[in-house]
């Protein structure tokens, strides 16, 4: 790498990470003890990941395991959205009448906080774990159903006279020219779906407890213990970012443009 | 289970029973042999989970035979959730949440049951440090100058029907602040109480220890009063479970009870456990919390937060000779005469038969006298509260309207 890419490219995010770290100090100097400072943090985060696996009963396992154990409701709850919410969004987008009649529907449902979905999956599911993957279910669903059904309606006209004039059957139309046209308005759809179940899937289990990293959070909030706290939001801010750089690396393997972070 | 299992099951516990005689294990003679043999008992990380969490941790339920797995919490709210969707099968649990769900007071209703108490006293009433300042740091000071400096106060418990939010209300009334006018209540989580009254949003809040301790360490709060001083030796966690589970289940439970029972005496028995239970309990899985947080207000050893100390001998009591476990009626019934007083029950219930629905006196009795814990023979105690009230059980509907202030 010659100084001139160093400047360009390397050096702004290492700024950026400093002025975090600058402002950090600062806040944390200001508030006392209240808000331990970037040294005794990392300290702390080294003892936190010295051994993020152990198990030592239900109640107490390292941080990997609460890690691991979010990401697969997240796959559940949102592998489910795909299966439902995908087709959905291709039929809304293909038939006229079935979007107008469900565009009210969505357009009401879809603003409101998945969080507050959680009641009635407890009452509906009896129980904790179904309940945390039917609100990441219920988050994840609105943009995958949306954007695959914009995708669906942005297809070029053109293409359809094609199809038209070729006597497609409706199979063919579907597969052919509307899944290569639409995929990547679903894959925006799938990566705005991963990223709200992410954020949701912590809120999700402060309320309902059990082993994941929302849980994790909030039994070191009920301790008052804000280093591993701050840690955990490292943990879940750079997961987020990694699903989210896995997802636009499958995206450009998907589609000719250049996917934009 | 397959109907194979339970065949073999069945068949190697008769083996066993013949190998051994009528006299085989503790449990395992005929038909005492526990239903399902793991329980999960929920638990909120405060000092009074300490004879669930020991029972498990020593062993006390193999001897039994049942295994508990306790599992920490998020929030009453989800205790109550997990007890009625059978989740959980018991519960460390507010009296008064039992109570409420077994009435359907502001959430589902199913009917519910109160195994034993799980222990005594140990919460207390805590006022900001701010408060404290302006000379309010008990209840007469406290109503003083809020006559004098008019504006919202904010006081929180834990959960609307449970223990801390009427020990918060009565202590208030008692001090001649009417709860309903002129104060804010609140249901938040402890932390939350503390993280606000650091900020300067919470004037008080009840709460079980290590919380208030916790205020006076982190310099933010005093404690006004504790919870022994409202009414000695008042009823506060339960074991708690749903009716169906105790009918399904009753070899379990009673083996359960049994547990705890034991864990319970061995807390009480001596200094030297409770230093041990205090150090195992203050572990991440289970209160999280530094030792020195629950060690010392479990030996007596209180101090104000505002220059005072002194040793309690009414400090929380997990056994007291059996007396902390039995289910008096009389508890129960008090918190339905309270739920009444504040209009969270709209009309006078049945006292007396829902708390013998609710507390499983006969069960208590059998199990006790089967461990040699000795049984009060009255179903009923008589004690005199703070605002100097006595409470005896007898005329609840009569009690419950007596009191001047009230919704």
């Amino acid at each position: 790498m010659d100084a001139n890419s160093f400047f360009r490219v390397a050096l702004p995010p290492v700024c950026g990470l400093g002025l975090l770290a600058l402002l950090w100090m600062i806040v944390s100097s200001t508030m006392g003890q209240d808000i331990p400072g970037p040294r005794e943090t990392w300290l702390q985060a080294v003892e936190v990941f010295r051994d993020p696996f152990y198990r030592n009963g239900p109640n107490d396992q390292g941080v990997g395991w609460n890690v691991l154990a979010s990401l697969q409701r997240v796959a559940v709850g949102f592998g489910l959205a795909a299966l439902v919410g995908i087709p959905a969004g291709f039929v809304i987008g293909r038939v006229e009448f079935l979007s107008r009649m469900l565009n009210p529907l969505i357009s009401l449902l879809r603003p409101v906080s998945p969080l507050a979905w959680l009641p009635i999956g407890l009452l509906v599911f009896k129980g904790a774990n179904p309940a945390a993957i039917w609100t990441i279910f219920i988050c994840s669903i609105w943009p995958m159903i949306i954007n695959t059904a914009v995708g669906v309606r942005r297809v070029p006209q053109d293409y359809m006279n094609v199809a038209r004039v070729l006597n497609l059957s409706e199979w063919k139309i579907a597969t052919t020219i509307l899944f290569p046209a639409v995929l990547p308005y679903m894959l925006t759809g799938v990566r705005l779906a991963v990223s709200t179940a992410w954020l949701v899937i912590v809120a999700a289990e402060m309320l309902t407890g059990g082993v994941g990293i929302g849980f994790w959070v909030w039994d070191e909030w009920n301790n008052l213990n804000v280093k591993n706290i701050i840690i955990a939001i490292f943990v879940i801010g750079i997961v987020g970012l990694v699903l989210e750089l896995v997802l636009i690396k499958l995206a450009t393997a998907f589609t000719f443009e250049e996917v934009k972070t | 289970m397959s109907s194979s299992t339970i065949q073999r099951r069945g068949f190697l516990s008769a083996a066993a029973s013949a190998a051994l005689g009528a006299s085989g294990g503790v449990w395992a003679a005929g038909s005492d042999k526990p239903e399902k043999e793991e329980v999960r008992i929920g638990f909120i990380p405060l000092t009074d989970c300490a004879s669930v969490v020991m029972a498990s941790v020593l062993g006390l339920d193999k001897k039994y035979g049942v295994k508990i797995v306790p599992s920490k919490e998020a929030s009453w709210a989800g205790v109550r959730d997990k007890l009625v969707n059978g989740e959980l099968d018991m519960a460390h649990v507010l009296y008064g949440l039992i109570y409420g769900v077994h009435l359907g007071l502001g959430g589902p209703k199913k009917n519910m049951a109160v195994l034993m108490g799980l222990n005594h006293n140990g919460q207390a009433i805590t006022l900001s440090k701010a408060l404290a300042r302006k000379g309010a740091v008990d209840g007469p000071s406290l109503a003083a100058l809020m006559r004098k400096e008019k504006r919202e106060y904010s006081f929180a418990g834990t959960f609307p029907t449970g223990t801390h939010a009427m020990w918060m209300h009565y202590w208030l009334a008692a001090a001649g602040i009417d709860p309903m006018n002129g104060a804010r209540l609140v249901t938040v989580p402890p932390p939350q109480m503390v993280a606000n009254m650091r900020v300067g949003n919470m004037d008080g809040f009840c709460v079980g220890e290590p919380w208030n301790q916790r205020a006076i360490m982190d310099d933010i709060g005093i404690t006004a009063n504790t919870t022994q001083e409202i009414w000695k030796d008042h009823p506060e966690k339960v074991l708690g479970t749903t009716a169906d589970f105790v009918g399904k289940y009753p070899n379990t439970t009673r083996a359960v009870m049994m547990a705890v029972i034991e864990a319970s005496r061995w807390i009480d028995a001596n200094s030297s456990n409770k230093m041990k239970m205090a150090e195992t309990i203050s572990a991440k899985a289970y209160v999280n919390t530094s030792v020195d947080a629950i060690s010392q207000r479990i030996l007596g050893r209180y101090q104000n937060g505002s220059g005072k100390s002194w040793d309690d001998p009414d400090h929380m009591k997990f056994f007291n000779d059996g007396a902390v476990n039995f289910p008096y009626l009389s508890d129960g019934m008090w918190f339905l005469t309270q739920h009444k007083r504040w209009g969270l029950l709209k009309a006078h219930p049945d006292y007396l038969a829902v708390a013998r629905q609710v507390n499983q006196v006969e069960l208590y009795r059998s199990v006790a006298s089967a461990m040699n814990v000795s049984v009060p023979k009255d179903e009923m105690r008589t004690s005199k509260l703070i605002d100097g009230v006595t409470w005896d059980g007898k005329d609840p509907a009569k009690y419950a309207d007596s009191f001047k202030i009230k919704a």
